[in-house]
């Protein structure tokens, strides 16, 4: 029997998401949380910019705050704070 | 109204990218290309430019940023020479995979060590796996179609491939030759403004090179399979309108000059067609019945052409202007492909292949006339006498063991 090949787009471009992919949780893969100090954290956003998996959420009240169900933990937003406001955390000093 | 000028390959690239009114150009110097990037600053500084000149820290960063910008919708630009070419290896796929038809002009430059500057084929020869469409153009005249042409071709929303304009080094972009540079109303007749189906916008997101399942990939590369053979219905198409356009007449994909009575042809790409033409007259006049046959297109390779013209002689000699260490019958790349393009075909001529013009040489009317001499040995012995030969280096035709002994005699620490 012919193979079947899943259909694809034409260069695979597709519509950019709106909702979470179920298909594809990667924050099971972390193994350094990123940690907010709500006190140091100046709200400038650069984490929010430079999270290459749009992990990072803001919001009036909470301020920043981090998507875990995705977070790979690879660091940039610690890496770019510019008030070394994240730090990152082991994740086996957690109990979740 | 179309406008004579005197100029180098560079500058006339630089006047198809101002008449193609190209939006973003990304730059990084290497010679030979530099020129061209000299040029479009000096344009836009000058006020005779509109385009956005971004400049890389690299070759990588360079197609990078020309690739990004294609993804917005910008006509955008970028090019390289020698190890910058190879520098960039990464993003020639990506690029085309992605669909994003940018162009790159290469002024072919030989691949280190040592840090020679000359031009050679190899660099832009070895991105041929990659999915890009480019053929090499012999003069400045020929570099400024071309940009027209492929620009036309790559952008054609049935097409939607990159392109390289290839030129070699310093003959095409650094030689100072007349040339006309065509009106505005011509090329806006000629080429439509570009429009992809697709391209960032904020309004609209979408996600360009996402990560794929395994079984998502083999369609995807059926697809760039396939479109090569549409843009060889392109070519004929657009090199057709070209001449409608603009009045000058190419054959779409291989050249054949004093081919009609030939028994032996020199197949080549690029510059040394025009130093092979004159090499040829005084051949005729010495009663060699020999032509030639330029190869316009390297990707898609134009087999049904060559297959077709080919087989009316009986000798070919293919010349390798680069290097392919190791590979099957000791030529290049170039004389592999013709071999392999010609292997199923009845009648086809003795395939030999000669490397020369390598490190920036000329391939001058003597080492023409020796080629030519071992050309008609094969066509007296009706067979290969040797596979690839390097001219100058281990020809077998008489006299060449004399010039192998003034070599040795000139070179005496070996």
């Amino acid at each position: 029997m012919a193979k079947v090949y899943k259909q694809v787009p034409f260069a695979a471009i597709v519509p950019s998401p709106q909702t979470e992919n179920e298909g594809m949780i990667t924050g099971n893969w972390r193994f350094l949380r990123p940690v907010v100090d709500k006190e140091q954290c100046t709200e400038c956003k650069t984490c929010y910019i430079y999270c290459p998996d749009a992990c990072v959420n803001y919001s009036k009240d909470e301020g920043i705050s981090f998507n875990l169900k995705y977070c790979k933990g690879c660091g940039v937003c610690s890496n770019v704070c510019p008030v070394g406001a994240v730090s990152r955390v082991p994740e086996l000093d957690f109990d979740d | 109204m179309a406008i004579k000028k005197r100029g180098t390959g560079l500058t006339a690239v630089a006047d198809a990218w101002q008449l193609a009114d190209i939006d973003v150009s990304a730059s990084f110097p290497i010679r030979p290309y530099t020129a061209i990037m000299a040029e479009l600053a000096k344009r836009i500084a000058n006020g005779t430019m509109k385009c956005e000149m971004v400049h890389g820290e690299g070759e990588h960063a360079q197609f990078s940023i020309a690739h990004g910008a294609s993804m917005a919708g910008a006509r955008a630009t970028t090019g390289s020479s020698g190890v910058g070419v190879t520098y960039a290896f990464e993003t020639y796929s990506p690029i085309a995979g992605g669909r994003c038809p940018i162009q790159a002009i290469v002024g072919d430059r030989t691949l280190d060590p040592p840090g020679d500057f000359g031009s050679e084929h190899t660099d832009c020869l070895t991105l041929r796996d990659n999915g890009w469409i480019y053929g090499w153009a012999q003069d400045a005249q020929e570099s400024l179609d071309n940009s027209l042409m492929y620009f036309r071709i790559g952008e054609d929303p049935e097409v939607m491939l990159p392109q390289i304009v290839a030129m070699d080094g310093y003959f095409v972009t650094h030689i100072a030759q007349d040339y006309e540079m065509p009106a505005q109303e011509q090329v806006d007749k000629y080429l439509p403004k570009f429009n992809p189906q697709f391209r960032l916008d904020t309004k609209n997101p979408v996600i360009m090179g996402p990560q794929i399942e395994p079984e998502m990939g083999p369609p995807l590369e059926w697809d760039r399979h396939v479109v090569m053979t549409k843009v060889k219905e392109k070519i004929v198409q657009a090199t057709e309108e070209f001449a409608q356009v603009f009045g000058r007449t190419y054959a779409p994909f291989v050249e054949e000059y004093m081919t009609d009575d030939a028994d032996m042809v020199f197949v080549l790409q690029g510059a040394h067609a025009v130093t092979c033409r004159s090499a040829i007259k005084y051949l005729r006049e010495a009663g060699y019945k020999v032509g030639m046959c330029r190869i316009r297109w390297f990707r898609p390779f134009p087999d049904d052409a060559l297959q077709e013209i080919l087989t009316k002689f009986k000798v070919a000699g293919v010349i390798d202007t680069g290097t392919s260490y190791g590979a099957p019958c000791a030529g290049g790349v170039l004389s592999t492909e013709v071999k392999a393009a010609m292997s199923e075909i009845l009648n086809k001529p003795i395939i030999q292949s000669f490397t020369s013009g390598l490190g920036g040489e000329t391939i001058t009317h003597d080492e023409f006339f020796a080629m030519a001499e071992m050309m008609q040995e094969t066509l007296k012995a009706g067979k290969l006498i040797q596979s690839g030969t390097w001219v100058n280096f281990n020809d077998y035709h008489e006299g060449a063991s004399q010039i192998n002994a003034a070599k040795n005699e000139a070179a005496p620490s070996k």
